[in-house]
């Protein structure tokens, strides 16, 4: 032992840490790291620079320039466990979708030090202790304030108690008979399930819980978790019907606004990152393998951005990316989801779009995006984008695939002459 | 015979047939594992770039212990799946915690145990 030189033990010591540690400038120039950060800088860098943070990071979490940028303190924690969502699809599910914590602390004016560590498992148990916490919480909270009511297979209601009219209104002899989901109008035009798929989901699993817009008697509208339980006698295979339970939500209060709002957005384009982008294809996965509800995905890269870096700086282009997600959010549906996915690539999710319609919405953002006019002190500056449209049938279910058949007819549109979007294969699917 | 003991030219068998003085003479990195990466060979020049005493690394599980950097689908991944490789391939490694450029060659064969990465500066 006495033979080992102390820096050596050091270097010993650093080889082995399983969590990695770097240093960089305020540029992201990485001056010291050690092996355990290069594992996980060196996949995302791809083709970039792995020897610089943010260009390493560029693909996978582009908001960590600007967080770093806009840390005020000479010195102190700038972010704190930020997680960079490694992978969009499900990958090949032999293990836990990537996720990496990432802790940057401000040594001084040009000083950084970042720690990176791969907290995958973490998540994976969070997000199964959180479906049981709503179960559990909803089973538990307010055990009065359910409205109670049975149905038959076809949706017809057969009894309801006190608190159902309480909750909607309806006298429960008026609508005994009648088709549940014409008495609640739940609102299905943004892609909430229609009471008849949730049944079809309740006869399979036992049970369903969804939340979503109904309708009270007096026309006012609610935010409203419904659980379907089915039933049935002895050995009734079938259910002879459903349990019906209504619970009146009030929608969440400003500061749970405010935290989901941190969590599900980009920080610099106010878009969807890309954490959320991934949870909402997963959860639209699931409904395209159950009910084959279409869904389509745009992904649109916007054309020589590098340039308006280079010429007229990273500030302006940060207007130019807060102002493309502007006007093309503002375009989408009501459940379509704008997703900032890398440095200058966006992506559009549209459950129940099918492909015609997702190419018609893809020329619409294009329009726009060609439109925007950005004031600099160099003169107006323009853009346009190249567009890429997929579809979960095309892909077959497949999340990675439906990305990929994306990105490749975006680029297809790049080589094509850029600002358009890739129309051919229209009708070979 | 010098072409033959260059950086690509070398043969797995013939790194395997080498004795440790003779690998201490190649003038790049030999690191020597076997099937469950424990480190069975590590040369003076790898030992030199890593700062890294051979006594200290040889036994230990490298993709851990010591090149964690290379542990992901781009190299130790490829132990797993691929019996056989002959692959150079550009990389980035922190050796004293400097990210440096290098090239690493990858060597497994289905008749040898024992698995080599050269890295070259």
């Amino acid at each position: 032992m006495t033979e080992r030189s102390s820096e050596e033990q050091l270097l010993e010591f650093l080889y082995a840490c399983p969590v990695g540690l770097l240093e960089c400038d305020a540029a992201g120039e990485i001056g010291m790291m050690n092996p355990h950060a290069m594992q996980h800088l060196l996949p995302l860098a791809g083709p970039r620079n792995a020897g610089n943070l943010f260009s390493a990071l560029e693909q996978h979490a582009p908001e960590l320039r600007s967080i770093i940028a806009a840390f005020g303190s000479a010195t102190g924690r700038v972010c704190d466990g930020h997680r960079i969502f490694v992978e969009l699809g499900a990958g090949r599910r032999t293990a836990a979708p990537k996720v990496i914590a990432c802790t940057v602390v401000k040594l001084g004016p040009d000083r950084l030090m970042a720690t990176l560590t791969d907290i995958s498992q973490q998540v994976v148990q969070e997000q199964r202790l959180r479906q049981a916490d709503t179960w559990f919480g909803s089973l538990l909270d307010g055990i009065n304030d359910y409205a109670a009511l049975t149905i038959l297979p076809n949706g017809r209601i057969v009894a309801g108690d006190a608190c159902f009219t309480r909750q909607t209104g309806y006298d429960v002899a008026d609508v005994v008979g009648r088709d549940l989901s014409d008495v609640l109008k739940t609102d299905a035009s943004g892609g909430d399930l229609r009471l008849d798929e949730q049944l079809f989901l309740a006869e399979r699993d036992g049970w369903h819980l969804q939340e979503g817009w109904q309708q009270r008697a007096d026309g006012e509208r609610y935010w409203c978790q419904r659980l379907v339980v089915a039933r049935s006698d002895c050995n009734e295979s079938c259910p002879t019907g459903f349990s019906v339970v209504l619970r009146d939500v009030p929608r969440r209060a400003a500061a749970a606004e405010d935290l989901r709002r941190l969590l599900t957005r980009d920080h610099l384009t106010g878009a969807a990152n890309r954490r959320h982008f991934s949870q909402v294809l997963e959860r639209e996965q699931t409904q395209w393998r159950d009910l084959r509800h279409s869904l389509s995905l745009i992904v649109l890269d916007l054309d020589h951005f590098k340039v308006i870096n280079d010429t007229h700086g990273h500030p302006v282009g940060d207007i130019v990316l807060r102002r493309v997600a502007d006007v093309c959010a503002a375009l989408l549906p009501p459940r379509g989801i704008f997703a900032r996915l890398g440095g200058e690539e966006f992506g559009a999710l549209l459950p129940r779009y099918d492909r015609e319609q997702a190419i018609g919405l893809a020329e619409d953002l294009r329009t726009a995006v060609a439109a925007i006019k950005v004031e600099t002190q160099g003169g107006i500056l323009s853009l346009t984008a190249s567009f890429g449209c997929a579809t979960l049938d095309e892909a077959e279910g497949s999340i990675d695939v439906l990305i990929a058949l994306a990105d490749e007819r975006l680029y297809a549109a790049k080589h094509a002459g850029r600002n358009q979007v890739f129309h051919s294969e229209a009708y070979a699917a | 015979m010098q072409e033959e003991l260059g950086f690509e030219a070398v043969s797995l068998h013939s790194l395997d047939e080498m004795g440790d003085v003779e690998r201490d003479t190649l003038p790049f990195g030999v690191v020597g594992f076997a099937a469950d990466t424990a480190v069975q060979v590590y040369n003076a020049t790898e030992a030199r770039m890593s700062g890294l005493d051979r006594t200290s690394v040889i036994g230990v599980p490298f993709f851990e212990a010591v090149a964690q950097c290379m542990n992901n689908f781009m190299v130790a991944q490829r132990f797993e799946d691929e019996p056989e490789i002959d692959a150079v391939v550009p990389y980035i490694l922190t050796l004293r915690m400097r990210p440096t450029k290098v090239r690493l060659r990858l060597l497994a064969s289905a008749d040898t145990v024992r698995r080599y990465i050269l890295i070259e500066r």
